[in-house]
């Protein structure tokens, strides 16, 4: 198992640099109004009804990024979560963890796709 | 009080003639100095997760009709909801402030027969953009665009 994460290192680091850089960009945008001010009511009330945020979301450009808008995250955390099990003297333990965190992000990648294919 | 650190972090392929002390963690990890910073930026990877199954789950439910999304919606006004979207939106501006301070020093010298532009331009292209991009993002889920 150690081998293979060795291999699959560079795709893990990619997934895991977008995650921060374009993860980060789309999350902000996210949080604010999804997150935060829509359940606040600070948003006008058809702007996330869901004939309005169906075609939003359905359209090729709204399933892209929400794609990366679930993925990314994932990855991102999954890596991150290992880098600090490690830093807590968890090198003994890394192969299993590294392959629980990246095998939900996996599977929370899957997921995403399956989700923006249906909508 | 040091403790043993990860016994493989640094370790040369093959010993070296000069003798070394074991690796060991340093006074101040992982919470006092600077490694609360490190430390909270590898944390924030826990709220990562979490919130990309988040929304995992909010565009499932746009895709499984108007009840579920309408149900979904009437969940997200639940103050621990709220809190946990305000936690991660802090979270999510720490990590954009200290990697956005990191990326211009991470940059080659060269890349191929071009150079990459002064530390500071990139340092500002890339506030430009997240904040932009926010902007217009936010701009659109809030009914103001399209």
């Amino acid at each position: 198992m150690r081998h293979l994460l060795l291999r699959l290192e560079p795709l893990i680091w990619l997934l895991f640099g977008q995650g921060i850089l374009i993860g980060t960009i789309l999350l902000t945008g996210w949080l604010l109004v999804v997150g935060v001010l829509a359940p606040l009511g600070l948003v006008s009330e058809g702007a996330l009804v869901f004939e309005r945020a169906h075609r939003l979301a359905a359209h090729p450009i709204g399933r892209l990024l929400l794609l990366a808008l679930i993925a990314l995250p994932l990855w991102k955390g999954a890596h991150h979560l290992r880098a600090l099990s490690i830093d807590f003297g968890g090198a003994s333990r890394d192969p299993a963890v590294a392959t629980l965190l990246y095998a939900l992000a996996l599977g929370g990648s899957a997921l995403a796709l399956l989700a923006v294919i249906r909508l | 009080m040091t403790r043993p650190a990860h016994p493989h972090a640094m370790q040369p392929s093959r010993p070296g003639r000069t003798r070394t002390a074991p690796p060991s963690l340093p006074d101040r990890f992982p919470f006092a100095g600077r490694y609360l910073a490190y430390t909270l930026f590898d944390l924030t990877g826990l709220l990562y997760l979490v919130v990309g199954f988040v929304v995992l789950r909010a565009v499932w439910a746009l895709g499984s009709g108007p009840e579920t999304w309408q149900a979904l919606r009437e969940q997200f006004t639940n103050p621990l909801y709220v809190a946990f979207h305000l936690l991660t939106l802090v979270a999510v501006c720490f990590v954009a402030v200290r990697f956005f301070r990191l990326f211009p020093k991470a940059q080659p010298p060269r890349i191929g027969p071009a150079k990459p532009p002064p530390g500071p331009v990139i340092h500002a292209m890339l506030y430009v953009v997240w904040l932009g991009f926010t902007l217009v993002f936010a701009t659109i889920l809030a009914g103001g665009l399209f």
